[in-house]
């Protein structure tokens, strides 16, 4: 009979026991994939999102990863003179105010984005219209759904004719707090022409974007050509980080970062955290998955020394004995960790729900994402706990006494 | 005539024990030659099953030499001293100690598994081991589904399963009311006759009676027998 064969036999002898290992494994699993998923989720959706722009290539003042360094001034230049390099397909120059978005008695906090229309925009349009050129009429804005909707929590509303229209086709005054004095800028009218969703908006971050001229007009600064950072799109023949190299040589004074470098600074700095908790938690929980199985490889060989002692006085090896417990032990963790997979899943599902709903926390990122290098290492890392766990029980095994083992089982 | 299967001169085994070493043997000398059917009787204590699991090859001697096949066992790996127990003993315990998550048959098979036998001969040879000792019609039970009686000739069965030339039974009856002993005696007689070689362990003076050469042990030595 082979080691697995025998290994087989072993545990459903005592189906109770098995099934109370094997729950015991998946439970500690669970909690393994979780803090794989964890340790590395929100880098991954953050990367995600970033792809998702359509830009690959960030260019700020700052050497760091904030974009609150300063203003790029001379923008449009500085746009002409990038999208002239091979390496660029695309150039957006988005700059990014806070202001209010006002109806007769109600008053919304927006981030004001100028920026322009299609591909280089950075958002999505779920419905309407984009931005376009303004034909006399009033300068079309595009809203984050989160600004027409009336159950907006931080929406200050009065008077009874906060119930009138708000939607697409409405005309909402958009004023902006652009200047660092206390200022009290005129607001200005516009209509609201789309609804997008915005990358990074959270649930207290509401967005309205106009043009780039338009934003300037509400911040009182129409002669000013500022951006807050440029959004480059590479050529496919170059790839992210050729341009991210060519961006930085045409222009020295500014700091061009592929979205991969983004990612990877704030894994070594923002995220690092989460790296660090994860670890620590998947190395405890590693560890009552090894006293787990331990224990229970231990248990199984004490009340199978006779046995045990038969085997060897008939010949079979201490090899033989190591294997038959090696297998016990994969076969228990095995299952276990296999069971752990979709419980883990359900579970990161619902601890991603209470730490996405986080005020203030963009929607589309995730804490727990799914990645096949998790699945991986929590294989691995099983694989080597359930090996690990059989030393001892094994070590047991093989330096019993055979005559002693066999002489005390017939005298009990 | 070839040379005797096992052969022991001035064996002792002592065991370090914490209130001192205890000597189960001393200076123990014999012999045991091909086909002979040995019974080794004596007062519980006096040394009898560690005589047995010396001759086996399961313990090792403290003193002394011993020769199995005409190789010193004291020279022998742990692995080599197995694969002599596996190929070339079978032991019968008192207490049979099948494995119990498998059948009779699957108990029997297991030493063959473990010399690398292939599985239709291993299936072969099991069913002509359940033959020879009656329990064909039992191949497929479990050893808890088993009488005390069965469970042994079960075990006498495994122990023959890679036809070593020395079997060794430590009490094989002990465990068994008479007339059940008696038919497991009646077993043993039958392998003996069959050709191999059966030393046995007994307190039982009718089962040592049935063998062709009687040893008497005390306090860890021989006394009656070829000891001298």
């Amino acid at each position: 009979m082979s080691s697995i064969a025998f290994a087989w036999r072993s545990l459903v002898r005592q189906p109770g026991r098995a099934a109370l290992g094997v729950l015991g494994v998946a439970a500690v699993g669970a909690l393994l994939f979780n803090m794989l998923l964890l340790s590395r989720g929100l880098v991954v959706s953050l990367a995600d999102q970033l792809d998702r722009v359509g830009f690959d290539v960030r260019v700020t003042t700052g050497e760091g990863l904030s974009i609150a360094g300063g203003s790029i001034t001379g923008a449009s230049d500085v746009v002409t003179m990038l999208s002239s390099l091979p390496e660029v397909e695309a150039v957006a120059s988005p700059r990014i105010e806070n202001g209010w978005a006002l109806w007769p008695g109600r008053r919304v906090p927006v981030t004001l984005v100028g920026s322009s229309p299609g591909r280089q925009s950075g958002w999505r349009l779920v419905e309407g219209q984009d931005l376009h050129e303004a034909d006399g009429a009033l300068p079309p804005v595009v809203v984050s759904r989160s600004v027409l909707s009336n159950s907006t929590p931080d929406a200050a509303i009065s008077g009874t004719s906060a119930t009138g229209a708000i939607g697409i086709g409405s005309t909402v005054m958009l004023r902006g707090d652009c200047l660092d004095e206390r200022s009290a800028l005129p607001p200005i009218e516009f209509e609201v022409v789309g609804v997008a969703e915005f990358p990074f908006d959270g649930g207290s971050n509401r967005t309205a974007a106009t043009a780039p001229h338009h934003l300037a007009q509400i911040c009182g600064d129409v002669d000013a050509d500022e951006a807050d950072f440029l959004l480059v799109a590479s050529r496919p023949a170059y790839g992210p980080q050729v341009t991210a190299r060519a961006v930085a040589d045409a222009v020295p004074e500014l700091y061009a970062f592929s979205n991969q470098e983004l990612v990877d600074q704030f894994q070594q700095v923002g995220f690092s955290y989460f790296r660090q908790i994860s670890t620590v938690l998947a190395t405890v929980t590693l560890f009552f998955g090894f006293l787990l199985i331990s224990t229970l490889l231990t248990v199984s060989v004490n009340q199978r020394v006779a046995e045990i002692a038969t085997m060897r006085a008939m010949g079979f090896r201490r090899r033989r004995i190591v294997t038959d417990l090696a297998f016990e032990s994969a076969m228990l963790v095995g299952a276990g960790g296999l069971l752990a997979l979709p419980l883990g899943g359900v579970l990161a599902l619902i601890l991603d729900d209470i730490l996405r709903s986080m005020p203030g926390f963009p929607p589309e990122l995730h804490f727990f994402v799914y990645q096949h290098r998790a699945v991986g290492l929590h294989v691995g890392l099983l694989a080597v706990t359930a090996v690990l766990a059989a030393v001892y029980p094994a070590r047991l095994a093989t330096r019993l006494p055979i005559a002693g083992t066999l002489r005390d089982e017939v005298v009990s | 005539m070839s040379g005797p299967t096992v052969e022991a001169r001035g064996v002792s085994k002592t065991f370090p024990m914490p209130a001192g070493p205890v000597t189960a043997l001393r200076d123990v000398t014999l012999d045991i030659h091909p086909g002979e059917h040995v019974a080794i009787t004596g007062p519980s204590g006096c040394g009898k099953s560690t005589l047995l699991h010396v001759l086996g090859c399961v313990e090792p001697p403290s003193a002394g030499r011993l020769q199995f096949d005409g190789r010193d066992v004291a020279r022998l790996t742990d692995a080599e001293r197995s694969r002599i127990r596996l190929e070339r003993i079978g032991f019968v315990f008192q207490r049979f100690f099948l494995l119990p998550m498998l059948t009779a048959r699957e108990n029997i098979e297991l030493p063959l598994g473990e010399c690398g036998v292939g599985k239709a001969t291993r299936l072969e040879r099991s069913a002509e081991l359940l033959e020879y000792v009656g329990l064909a019609h039992r191949a497929d039970h479990r050893p808890p589904q088993l009488s005390g009686g069965e469970m042994q000739r079960v075990a006498i069965a495994r122990a023959l399963a890679n036809r070593p030339p020395l079997l060794l039974a430590d009490e094989p009856t002990g465990e068994l009311d008479e007339r059940t002993g008696r038919q497991v005696a009646d077993l043993l007689d039958l392998v003996h006759a069959d050709g191999n070689t059966v030393v046995v362990v007994t307190h039982d003076r009718t089962i040592a009676g049935r063998a062709g050469r009687r040893l008497c042990m005390h306090d860890g030595g021989l006394v009656d027998g070829d000891s001298a």
